[in-house]
């Protein structure tokens, strides 16, 4: 008997396959999650895990294969269903409503009280006694928009809790959590495995894998590569699993370094709250130079990119880019002045997904271009221009005419870089660099990097792959907390160097 | 180049959707009150384009919603929902019609292009300040749009009920403009008048501004993506304030072409809503110019056939209400939703 | 004077406080409904004509009621499951319900613009024997009709609706989070139309106080824009029950001042545009009160 079946399989899949358009995104996948384990997902980016998450959560349908609960297949059309089915999901982006108390929050859906009054003694006794339970300690009346992340966070588990819940899922649960934080879910979700919940944890971070599940399964590419006690194997052996094939290290060659192209002093970026986005950063890049910027998701890196493209403002501190001061000045003043900006979010910001490839590769450079031209957009001058981008960084399309989402991830992210490099920027800030992108792909754009810095650019470079950042850059800087808590050379970079920085301790 | 065909196709099943739809609803309407729909639309369309002195009518009827049609699509296609066209076209008429009447000793064309150039102005002026609240402070721009619609008509009544009162007139209407400054008629006796041609021009820059200008461009990146537009440089907030306050200056624009060219004054009453049909017109027209011009004909066509049909068949003029209002509350249903309902809904959540 | 600017002004504000709590329910589930003012319309319609037919005012309230939720309806259907643009749907509404109108009146009673209708029940008034002799609370209190009352018990009603029962929480929830409300297993199409036909039926309501509390007639031009006004005062209180309340009084003190305050002060036409210049005013406010810094506003 296959172990899907099995009456101790808790939540299974059976084959399941989904794709979109020309990407797989599942293929044929099998998994037991079993009564009472904790069952990590593992997988980068990509992978296809959270495509199967919405398809046990029924937001999204299985081309082919089965959902399993409890032996038995099932179709869940809505996350109710699955609710209904005792499985609930904590997602990435947190579903709570912020004009709603975390009390209400709590409630909502399946309010205590008679003839649709809430009773609100009743539903606040119940808060608090799950609250008890969990070990944490929730001001229920404070409106959920006002609570902290990992307030929000433990609501929501709580809440799938007082739904009757006894499986949860728990996507990349601790991207926005710090280390002590991390340490409390943890020993919320073993309590909750000890009264014998199910509890299933998509991460990419190893080590947290190995410190909490019971058993692992690997997903790359859409596929299962293998499903395995978490005590039979080490976190190395584990990696090599998850990366597969190791990328091809790219060849990265010594060169010169020159001048001082980035100069940032004292630079802070105001946060919500009270708490700085950013506090006090000072660091530079010279040409030929890759600068890392290493940390956990949500510490200052957004901001830091941010404030160095002008999308948003400093609050205090300089930024210099050829001894130009441009804080506080517009995106157009920082592009103009030789900073090229890859986003993080391709779809959303780096591109624009309805319009053409001929627009978006030329968008930013519109001004120049009309101005060869006297305000005239000439559609020939910009198709060649498109074309030129095209060609050279490879990007395969169905047409300049058409729109830029029905590219590939990988095409799409070359068009973006190839858009940004090819203005010949002395500065390109990219975050994110090989995000979704398969590996002929990463190795492409590895090499794109290389080669602009080899010609005397200066990178800095976000990236929430640690792996990547080692192999690329000169130094990296660790942020955590907004903070910059040391820069770390390129021979002593190593995980072992970076993690403690990235929690918070101090550089030795 | 092979899918040009269907997606031609498919733009004008977009475009004719909304328009079936009004006219089933309409057809439902007639045959309850015990009219017979098919040759009611029979008539109508006859009406419209019976002849020459009726076409003339309907382009007549169809150049302010050309104005409004495109105020509205220049502002939309930046992404900004300005309901306020109305505004604009009321104030634009009234100063036009005040420049014309008022003005006198520029003499002959000087005084009616200066009327139209003022008109367009204050037309424009008049979006400074949902531009600038919109642009600047983050103000949504749809409350204040709509609310200054209504400021507007009762500015523009206080004015012509008071300093702007014709002398002896008891009704609310200011002088009449001065002969030199009214606009040609195009096919006298009809009151077509070069406002429609002004209505094309202004159409055919657009497309062009549209296409080959690089303020263009901006505006339709702005309105597709704005965290995009503003990655890539472009200053989103001027280009924001830029359409909204163009959008002013095409109403004024078509509510001094109205005053000069066919009411020959600013009168209580100005505009039976030319700039809400406008709203209707630009999202027919998808925000493309020979679009546009389609849907103001359309407009134009019900409105003029409209009229005379209830003179002499006792069909109320309110039909061509109830069109336009349901091709308006079907115009932004996006046709291919039917198909991909299900979908739609389960997608609420990310 | 006073007393009689007061009664003027308590009794304008019946049907502009019941569409802006119509209003001031949809907006919280999340749809900003710019129809109040065809649903104001076929209410004072739909009262006028029943009230008429029946000979009972209890009739011509319910009958309002009703026309208000059925015009509501293709609005609510076309935004929850057409994806409709609720802004443009809801003009369009207003188009369309005013042509339908018309050409109803021009078909079934051959008359363009306006309705008169004899003999038609209009709404009782309530005469407090003690209070209607006191100065200016007697203008207040005393010799209002029963909608007048029941809008303003119906102020602390909504109130207690959105916070203390279950339907209200749900409302809330689609408006702040429709991705939370799902994930919970509401269903948000379900609960925005029905806080849409609520809308609907309250503003209906409020045409029938225009057209059996006021009047005694149906005009076209009979609501006045009084369904913006409404959308006005919600903005204004920033849909909280009494703020908006507050809205509808300020409004409706407005327009009872206008017809008294001619000749002396402002122009009337002037005087009808300050409810929506100061929604205008309400909004920068705000937004300015938000860039300076985190609102304590929830």
């Amino acid at each position: 008997m296959p172990e899907v079946d099995s009456p101790t399989t808790r939540l299974g899949a059976d084959g399941i396959s989904r794709r979109f358009g020309s990407v797989v995104a599942n293929d044929g996948i099998d998994l037991a999650v079993r009564t009472g384990e904790i069952h990590a997902i593992v997988g980068q980016n990509g992978a296809g895990k959270s495509t199967l998450m919405r398809i046990f959560q029924g937001l999204d349908q299985p081309d082919a294969g089965r959902v399993i609960v409890d032996g038995r297949p099932v179709r869940f059309r809505g996350p109710a269903d699955a609710l209904a089915h005792g499985i609930g999901m904590v997602h990435q982006e947190f579903m709570l409503a912020d004009a709603l108390t975390l009390a209400e929050n709590l409630i909502l859906g399946a309010e205590p009280g008679r003839w649709g009054i809430i009773d609100r003694r009743a539903a606040l006794d119940r808060a608090r006694q799950l609250a008890d339970q969990a070990g944490v300690d929730l001001d229920w009346h404070q409106l959920a928009g006002d609570a902290s992340v990992p307030d929000r966070q433990i609501v929501e588990i709580l809440r799938l809790l007082y739904r009757g819940a006894d499986t949860l899922i728990l996507d990349e649960p601790t991207a926005v959590l710090a280390p002590s934080q991390v340490d409390r879910l943890f020993g919320l979700l073993r309590a909750l495995r000890q009264d014998g919940h199910t509890i299933l944890f998509i991460s990419h971070k190893l080590r947290e894998v190995m410190a909490l599940a019971d058993r692992v399964t690997v997903l790359r590419q859409g596929r299962v590569i293998t499903t395995i006690d978490v005590g039979s194997i080490d976190q190395d052996a584990l990696a090599q699993l998850v990366v597969g094939e190791t990328v091809e290290p790219p060849q990265r060659t010594a060169c010169d370094v020159g001048d001082v192209i980035l100069d940032v002093a004292g630079l802070s970026v105001a946060g919500l709250g009270d708490r700085p986005a950013l506090d006090q950063v000072t660091f530079s890049v010279k040409a030929g130079e890759i600068l890392g910027i290493a940390g956990v998701a949500g510490n200052g890196q957004e901001a830091l990119i941010a404030s160095l493209i002008g999308l948003a403002r400093p609050s205090a501190g300089r930024m210099t880019v050829h001894d130009e001061d441009l804080a506080g000045l517009s995106v157009a003043d920082h592009r103009a002045a030789g900073i090229g900006y890859v986003s993080a979010d391709r779809a959303g910001e780096g591109l624009c997904r309805q319009a053409t490839l001929t627009e978006n590769a030329i968008a930013g450079e519109q001004r120049p271009l009309a101005a060869e031209a006297r305000g005239w957009l000439m559609p020939g001058r910009c198709k060649q221009r498109a074309q030129t981008i095209i060609d050279r960084y490879q990007v395969v399309h169905g047409g300049l005419g058409r729109p830029v989402a029905e590219l590939s991830g990988g095409n799409q992210q070359r068009l973006l870089i190839g858009r940004e490099i090819d203005r010949s920027p002395s500065l390109l800030l990219i975050a994110q660099p090989t995000r979704g992108v398969d590996l002929k792909g990463i190795a492409a754009i590895h090499r794109e990097l290389l080669a602009y810095r080899q010609r005397g650019g200066a990178i800095v470079m976000v990236s929430e792959e640690l792996d990547e950042l080692i192999a690329l850059s000169d130094r990296i800087l660790v942020l955590c907390g907004g903070r910059a808590m040391g820069i770390v050379d390129r021979e002593d970079a190593s995980t072992e160097t970076l993690a403690p920085l990235m929690v918070g301790a101090a550089a030795a | 180049m092979s899918d040009a065909v269907p997606r031609a196709l498919e733009d004008g099943l977009r475009l004719a959707m909304p328009f079936v739809a009004a006219l089933l609803v309409g057809s439902i309407l007639l045959a309850i009150t015990g009219r017979d729909p098919f040759s009611t639309y029979a008539e109508l369309f006859n009406e419209a384009l019976g002849g020459q002195s009726r076409i003339a009518a309907t382009l007549t009827a169809a150049t302010p919603l050309i104005f409004t049609g495109l105020a509205t699509a220049i502002a939309f296609r930046a992404g900004v929902f300005n309901v306020g066209v109305e505004g604009s076209f009321y104030l634009g008429g009234l100063a036009a019609a005040w420049v014309g009447f008022a003005w006198i000793g520029l003499g002959g064309t000087l005084q009616m292009l200066a009327a139209l150039g003022f008109g367009a102005l204050v037309g424009g002026l008049w979006m400074l300040l949902p531009g600038w609240l919109r642009a600047r402070m983050d103000v949504d721009e749809v409350v204040t749009t709509l609310m200054l619609n209504f400021i507007a008509i009762g500015i523009a009544l206080w004015l012509v009920n008071g300093p702007l009162l014709a002398a002896g007139s008891a009704n609310s209407a200011t002088p009449m403009v001065l002969a030199e400054a009214r606009l040609p008629r195009l096919i006298p006796p009809s009151t077509l008048n070069a406002g429609f041609l002004i209505g094309l021009a202004a159409l055919v820059v657009y497309g062009v501004w549209l296409r080959l200008r690089v303020g263009g461009f901006e505006n339709r990146l702005v309105g597709l993506n704005p965290r995009f537009a503003r990655s890539v440089g472009i200053s989103v907030s001027s280009v924001i304030l830029l359409a909204i306050v163009l959008s002013g200056v095409i109403g004024g624009l078509g509510g001094a072409t109205h005053a000069l060219g066919v009411v020959g004054r600013f009168s209580e009453g100005f505009s039976p809503g030319y700039g809400f049909t406008g709203i209707a017109v630009a999202l027919l027209g998808r925000n493309r110019p020979v679009g546009i011009l389609i849907g103001a004909l359309i407009f134009g066509a019900l409105t003029s056939a409209g009229t005379t049909v209830q003179l002499f068949a006792d069909i109320p003029l309110d039909l061509v209400q109830v069109l336009e209002g349901t091709v308006m509350m079907l115009a932004v249903v996006e046709a291919v939703r039917w198909a991909r309902r299900r979908r739609a809904v389960r997608a609420v959540a990310p | 004077m006073l007393d009689n600017v007061l009664h003027a002004a308590i009794l304008a504000t019946t049907p502009i406080l019941l569409a802006a709590l119509g209003g001031l329910i949809n907006r919280q589930a999340g749809i900003v409904n710019i129809g109040l003012e065809a649903m104001m319309l076929s209410g004072a319609l739909a009262a006028l004509i029943a009230a008429h037919v029946s000979g009972s005012w209890e009739v011509g309230l319910l009958a309002a009621a009703v026309a208000g939720l059925i015009s509501a309806a293709p609005l609510s259907i076309l935004v929850t499951r057409f994806g409709a643009n609720e802004i443009v749907a809801g003009l369009g509404l207003n188009v369309l319900i005013a042509g339908l109108i018309g050409y109803l009146l021009s078909d079934f009673y051959g008359v363009s613009g306006t309705l008169r209708l004899m003999p038609v029940p209009t709404l009782p008034r309530i005469d407090l024997p003690f209070i209607a002799g006191v100065p200016v609370l007697g203008a207040i209190l005393s010799g209002k009709d029963v909608l007048t009352w029941a809008a303003w018990i119906l102020v602390p009603l909504t109130a207690l609706l959105l916070t203390r029962t279950r339907i209200g929480l749900r409302l809330r929830a689609c408006g702040s989070s429709p991705a939370t409300a799902n994930s919970v297993g509401l269903s948000v199409p379900n609960l925005r139309d029905g806080a849409t036909l609520a809308a609907g039926a309250l503003a209906g309501l409020g045409g029938a106080a225009l057209s059996l509390g006021l009047v005694g007639l149906f005009s076209e031009g009979l609501t006045g824009g009084r369904g913006f006004i409404a959308l006005a005062a919600f903005y204004f209180g920033r849909n909280r029950p009494w703020p908006t309340a507050f809205a509808c009084i300020l409004f409706g003190f407005f327009d009872a001042a206008q017809i008294r305050l001619q000749g002396g002060g402002l122009p009337p036409e002037l005087v009808q545009v300050l409810p929506y210049a100061v929604v205008i005013l309400a909004l920068t406010l705000a937004s300015w009160r938000r860039r300076r810094g985190p609102s304590p506003e929830p």
